[in-house]
């Protein structure tokens, strides 16, 4: 079991394990955002599978997929903001209890953007479909949702390190949304204005969902060192 | 993180009239090595030892105790905490067998040096136990006692009352003043105890688990007080509850116990460092099981 506390080194023998109760409903925490996580991506995916093959026959699922998103983001929040008023959380625990209300929030977020995509999607009826797009655009969903995946890896396993690099999976996310501006940019003119302004949102979207995943990612950094992994580098040298 | 404040080029007052811009800088507390520590050092612990009798109680503490600041030291029960904080007003030399060995420096005066008289260092250094334990005697002959035998020649009436104003207990006494101290509260007796013990005029005051007596509003009475102590003088607080500890404290000490092959439980310094660091990050994996309650 992944766990904040998953080795009491001084516990001895025999000895009562201190705080059981408090470490469930820390790990209950964790769960529940993995959980909600999971949502996330999957229906970022289904999203994309709106936008990339015009599946309007999926709109209503992607928006009735945020409904479970949005009710995991209450009772976690409701949860956290508890523990934090019960418990006196420090160190690693507090840390792990702030930064889920972040990611939270995130993943909120991130669940919007999905249902933003299948509505524009549907208000259009669907759009042009140009090949050349099209790649990219599955691209897109594919990429950010991986970073989004991560992030939830990250969460499951505690894992300080994806957040680590969690910028150079974004940078390329990054690439393929200039690239795919590029080619709207590039057939405006048979994608009409109306179109390109909506396709330019859905890439944006989806390189937004990106973007969350890398900042959830970097918190659970946070949450297992204490420092955020850019952190360094944005400090003034002196 | 993906910046979300690009463009900081506004600021609150233009944005809200009236509204002030925030010292952000100050609003964060130093931590680790960009430490501010401009405040002087007023005691100077190096590896200390502590023994009675053949029993070792405290091993090898060094640790820098700092002017107008409060440092707390924690830890479970028989880590030294109160051992080490005894030292600091050689109240360990009222146990026959007590032995210590290091330095204590107190403005750069080793405190066991034999030319230094320990009833002296305890004008200096005062001191506030668990227990309220006023004098039997009336409120005001609590403050006046200390004064009186250092021989005060200015207007007792005069420092009586100040000294109590600065213990915030003047308002809840004035009218009393003759009254026998035991007629006051748990907390207003552990405040006319601070108030005694600051009537000398120390610079340094000792808390040994001042609070755990006290129910919860008098120990957040004695926390303020100690918030207002603190711009005259350097406190250090040995305390169970590592709350108050995160709360009042400026620097925090954990120590914990460490066996010997027989068996012997002896005291170490774990950490100290900032408050702020110790309760949201601290460098030693025993201080967060222990702060985090994961053990002790």
């Amino acid at each position: 079991m992944t766990t904040l506390h998953p080795e009491h080194a001084h516990e001895q023998e025999g000895e009562i394990e201190i705080r059981h109760h408090f470490d469930d409903e820390l790990d209950e925490i964790r769960r529940g955002l993995v959980q909600m996580g999971s949502l996330v991506v999957e229906n970022t995916r289904r999203a994309g599978e709106v936008a990339v093959d015009n599946r309007l026959d999926l709109v209503d699922a992607v928006r009735a997929g945020d409904e479970p998103v949005n009710a995991l983001y209450r009772t976690l929040e409701q949860r956290t903001f508890e523990i934090l008023a019960l418990q006196q959380p420090v160190a690693s625990d507090l840390r792990f209890l702030v930064a889920a209300t972040r990611i939270l929030y995130e993943m909120e977020r991130s669940g919007d953007l999905a249902v933003n995509i299948a509505n524009r999607v549907a208000a259009h009826d669907g759009f042009p479909q140009l090949p050349e797009m099209r790649s990219l655009l599955e691209r897109l969903v594919s990429e950010s949702a991986q970073v989004f995946a991560a992030a939830v890896v990250a969460i499951a396993n505690l894992d300080p390190e994806i957040g680590i690099n969690a910028e150079a999976s974004d940078d390329v996310v990054d690439d393929i949304t200039e690239r795919f501006f590029g080619t709207i940019h590039a057939h405006s003119a048979e994608l009409g204005l109306d179109s390109a302004v909506e396709l330019s949102h859905v890439g944006r979207f989806l390189e937004r969902i990106a973007d969350h995943g890398v900042n959830i990612s970097q918190n659970v950094t946070y949450v297992m060192t204490g420092t955020f992994p850019d952190e360094d580098n944005e400090r003034p040298v002196d | 993180m993906v910046s979300r404040m690009d463009d900081a080029m506004t600021t609150s007052a233009d944005l809200v009239p009236g509204a002030e811009d925030l010292d952000l800088d100050a609003m964060v507390a130093p931590t680790g090595d960009e430490a501010d520590d401009t405040h002087p050092i007023i005691i100077n612990v190096e590896n200390l030892n502590v023994f009675y009798g053949d029993f070792h109680a405290v091993k090898d503490v060094s640790l820098p105790i700092r002017q107008n600041e409060i440092t707390a030291l924690i830890g479970p029960s028989g880590c030294g905490k109160s051992t080490v904080l005894r030292c600091f007003n050689r109240m360990n030399d009222l146990v026959e067998s007590a032995r210590v060995d290091g330095t204590v420096e107190y403005h750069g005066v080793d405190l066991y040096s034999k030319k230094v008289d320990p009833v002296e260092v305890r004008r200096h250094v005062g001191m506030v136990f668990q227990k309220p334990n006023p004098f039997p005697k009336s409120i005001y002959d609590n403050i006046a006692f200390g004064p009186r035998i250092a021989g005060y020649a200015d207007n007792m009436d005069d420092l009586v009352e100040e000294t109590l104003h600065r213990a915030a207990l003047w308002e809840e006494v004035k009218d009393k003043l003759n009254e026998s101290a035991y007629a006051l509260s748990g907390g207003q007796q552990q405040r006319l105890c601070i108030a005694r013990a600051i009537a000398t005029s120390p610079d340094v005051l000792l808390m040994d688990e001042p609070a755990s007596a006290l129910d919860p509003i008098a120990t957040l009475r004695i926390e303020e007080l100690m918030y207002e102590l603190k711009k005259d003088y350097s406190i250090v607080i040995v305390t169970h509850n590592m709350q108050q500890a995160a709360r009042v404290s400026d620097r925090t000490a954990f120590f914990s116990i460490e066996l010997g092959e027989t068996g012997q439980r002896t005291g170490r310094l774990v950490e100290f460092d900032h408050t702020t660091r110790i309760f949201t990050n601290p460098s030693e994996q025993e201080t967060e099981d222990y702060i985090t309650g994961r053990f002790g």
